[in-house]
């Protein structure tokens, strides 16, 4: 389920993971009363982890980041012991969902600089799904083996299309989801692109609310559905 | 002219058609008129108390009265009225055909100039007799345009056709066109043009004759007296008994037809008179010819008799149409185009993956209507072309979903070799509308470049082609060859390897860290990174597990290979690599390549 910006909800029988429930413009992107089993924020700006802590305290959920992120989480409140820190490319696993971080990075276009972003590898159920979050970088996600690859477009500190084309030719998952755009150009671009560059992905936009289903028909063929 | 004309009063019927074509040789306008004259021939006899009688035959011209009165003639004398008269058509059909290029045949001439090309022009001019009679005094003159050069009298049916370089004048004169005949004029001429103004073709005027014809369908009578003697001789034949003869004499040197001749004879003991001749002779009498007629009656003293005749000079029609045609110059309109092509980013970075947007406008800068348009694009080598379904089309400003034909050569995304992709669309008066002047044609469609390489260039010409319908000589512009250079942006490649040679925790194990960076601005793939691993030692793990490089022997030694399809700017690598052996680990310094 996308949520719009970053947020995605990956559901897969009675787990959900959250992913990145930032806050834009003084807005939570995410309801504070969604549940979730796992939330995870990729890096430890508000735009990534926005209100986690309360989504994670009142669902009992889980949270998951880079040291900085779980700190960051810790002081608004999150429980100790819901808390875990992710070390790159070391799995966590739950029943049913393998998440494996990888450290890339964004720029920090505040500051200056670059703070590191987890590019997460999450095998949930039968389907492999890469989630960049805020990145700048692909690190290994070319040769990552995904049926779903999730994508940063806006270039603001993050993939401009180019480059988020230029990964979903090298990694060639079966579907390319753009997020965070900065402006609605950039999701057509990249389907655009996609679409005449990819080679066999097949790009999906994703509007707010919007849920796509993919699955394995008869165990080997790989289909999706976008409500 | 022979002696009866000269004995006949002339009445003659000379009408006047003027017509105005159009570029195309369309009738405009034709405005027809006559002068209706009566003519006394005769050198010594006037007539009087003429009158013309039409009737019926005034319908079509603008006479509102059956009889037109014309009094008295003298000698030698004349008396006329004009008239207009209501046509449809001319007796002779013109039509001007300025083909624009000669040499391809077509079943519809070619109407507009290449501009800055030599037009191979073809005049074709053709005259129609469309009536029953001989068409006579044919002058036609055609004006040559300035653009023309190189005139030649291809042939002439019929007639002399001349050209005056200083009038630029053709004349064609000096023949006739017999009833429901044609003949024809051919020019050829080079046609050259530097701007997009459109210019004239010439006009064309035509005279000619017509005699013995008219377009009204005036049928002139006349009634008239003349000098004309008469009278009745009565002569005693036996006692009471008396002959009366009727006695008529042409005093005049016209002709006289005596259509009527009546005698009465008052009865001696009165009453009403009584009809002793009644006749119509239709004679036509000569000069001092005489005609009598008589009749016998019995009476005691000298009948009294009276007449009645009716008689008039004979009258002759004679009458011709002179005729006129003026063709307008047919507007020969240039077609002329210009073009426009960007790359959206204009410049990319070298050894990057970057779209661009690549977008080509068309646009109709002459004053021609253009029908079909083709665009050859070429993409240089490390530069992956769409797929021919992945093009947008506009054209006048509003996205174009008709037919187009985008061929892609060499068919497939292979951004190693050049391709060369051809958009045509032909057709568009059958698809929209041609392509007006100042109206424009876009295509767009995206790119991949792939890797490009800042020492090199990265040109990209384009060929633009337009036509007419029909379509005649291509109107092709074209970039130099070296156009349109996708730029690149050099961005610095700087790939850092420090190596590090630690003591490892058991006996003879050394620990050789490898950090691999990637400093520069630009993404480096196929990275190799190769190092050595001295005689007496043998590799024995990797941290972590999935970077472990390949080992191979060489003769003093193994060598460690690790190769990594990509790394972006800011990527870092940091291997660790256990190694076990004997004897002192020689330092040798990394090796890497990268593109």
């Amino acid at each position: 389920m996308y949520f719009g910006r970053t947020s995605f909800a990956l559901e897969y029988n009675e787990t959900t993971i959250l992913l990145n429930p930032g806050i834009w413009d003084g807005e939570s992107v995410v309801p504070n009363d969604f549940s979730a089993r796992i939330v995870i924020a990729t890096n430890q700006s508000d735009d990534a982890v926005g209100n986690a802590a309360t989504i994670a305290v009142d669902s009992k959920a889980w949270f998951l980041g880079n040291q900085g992120t779980v700190n960051k989480v810790s002081e608004q409140g999150a429980k100790p012991w819901l808390l875990h820190v992710l070390q790159p490319e070391i799995p966590y696993e739950i029943p049913d969902v393998k998440i494996t971080p990888y450290s890339l990075s964004r720029i920090d276009e505040g500051e200056g600089g670059r703070i590191e972003n987890l590019g997460l590898y999450i095998e949930i159920g039968d389907m492999k799904v890469g989630y960049l979050g805020d990145s700048v970088v692909r690190g290994p996600f070319e040769q990552l083996d995904m049926d779903v690859l999730i994508v940063p477009v806006g270039g603001d500190g993050v993939f401009p299309v180019k480059d988020a084309v230029s990964l979903c030719i090298d990694a060639k998952p079966r579907i390319g989801i753009p997020m965070r755009w900065s402006s609605e150009e950039d999701p057509k671009k990249f389907s655009k692109y996609v679409q005449q560059f990819g080679q066999g992905t097949v790009p999906v936009i994703m509007q707010p609310n919007q849920v796509l289903e993919a699955y394995w028909a008869a165990g080997n063929e790989f289909r999706y559905e976008l409500n | 002219m022979s002696e009866n004309v000269r004995k006949k009063v002339v009445i003659d019927l000379e009408e006047s058609e003027k017509a105005q074509l159009g570029g195309l040789s369309e009738l405009n306008r034709i405005d027809a008129s006559g002068i209706l004259s009566v003519n006394n021939v005769s050198e010594r006899s006037r007539i009087w108390n003429a009158k013309v009688l039409l009737g019926g035959t005034r319908d079509a011209t603008d006479i509102s009265i059956d009889t037109l009165t014309a009094g008295e003639i003298d000698v030698g004398g004349k008396w006329y009225t004009k008239y207009s008269v209501d046509v449809e058509a001319p007796l002779i059909s013109l039509k001007e055909v300025y083909n624009t290029c000669g040499t391809i045949e077509t079943e519809d001439p070619h109407w507009a100039y290449v501009i800055g090309k030599e037009n191979p022009v073809k005049i074709t001019l053709s005259i129609t007799n469309e009536t029953d009679g001989e068409i006579s005094n044919i002058i036609l003159n055609k004006t040559i345009p300035h653009e023309l050069s190189n005139l030649e009298i291809v042939s002439a049916k019929s007639g002399i056709a001349e050209y005056d370089e200083g009038t630029r004048q053709v004349v064609w004169k000096d023949f006739v066109i017999y009833p429901r005949e044609s003949s024809s004029l051919i020019i050829s001429a080079t046609g050259l043009v530097e701007d997009k103004n459109p210019r004239k073709s010439g006009d064309v005027i035509i005279t000619y004759r017509a005699e013995g014809q008219q377009r009204s369908i005036l049928n002139p009578e006349l009634t008239a007296l003349t000098e004309f003697l008469t009278g009745i001789e009565t002569a005693e034949t036996e006692p009471n008994q008396w002959q009366c003869t009727l006695e008529c004499s042409n005093e005049s040197d016209l002709i006289v037809r005596l259509e009527n001749a009546v005698i009465y004879l008052t009865p001696e003991g009165g009453g009403e008179k009584q009809i002793m001749i009644e006749e119509s002779p239709g004679i036509e009498l000569e000069p001092d010819q005489e005609w009598t007629s008589s009749f016998e009656v019995e009476s005691k003293s000298t009948p009294k008799c009276t007449q009645d005749l009716v008689y008039t000079p004979v009258r002759t029609v004679t009458k011709r149409v002179l005729g006129s045609i003026e063709k307008t110059p047919q507007e020969i309109p240039v077609y002329s185009i210009d073009y426009s092509k960007t790359f959206d980013p204009p410049s990319v970075s070298s050894f990057d993956k970057t779209p661009v947007e690549v977008t080509i406008e068309v646009t109709n800068n002459g004053s021609a209507r253009l029908n079909e348009i083709t665009i050859e694009d070429n993409l240089p080598d490390d530069v992956m072309p769409p797929t021919s379904e992945h093009i947008t089309v506009w054209i006048k400003g509003e996205e174009y979903t008709g037919p187009y034909e985008f061929v892609i050569n060499p068919d497939d995304q292979d951004p190693e070799k050049p391709h060369k992709m051809t958009f045509r669309v032909e057709d568009l008066s059958k698809s929209g509308g041609e392509l007006e002047p100042g109206e424009s044609l876009k295509i767009n469609y995206a790119v991949m470049a792939w890797r490009n390489r800042p020492e090199k260039e990265y040109p990209s010409p384009i060929t633009c082609i337009a036509n007419t319908e029909p379509a005649g000589i291509p109107l092709v512009i074209a970039s130099p060859e070296d156009g349109h250079k996708l730029g690149v942006i050099y961005k610095k490649r700087a790939i850092s390897t420090k190596k590090a040679i630690n003591k490892g925790v058991g006996a003879g194990e050394y620990i050789v860290v490898l950090v691999v960076a990637n400093n520069g601005e630009v993404t480096a793939e196929n990275i190799e990174i190769t190092d050595w691993i001295p005689a007496g030692f043998e590799y024995v793990s990797t941290d972590p597990e999935d970077d472990a490089p390949d080992v191979l022997s060489v003769t003093d030694g193994s060598q460690m290979v690790w190769t990594w399809t990509r790394m972006n700017p800011g990527d870092k690598k940091k291997i660790r690599v256990t190694v076990q052996g004997e004897g002192e680990y020689e330092r040798r310094e990394p090796v890497v390549s990268s593109i």
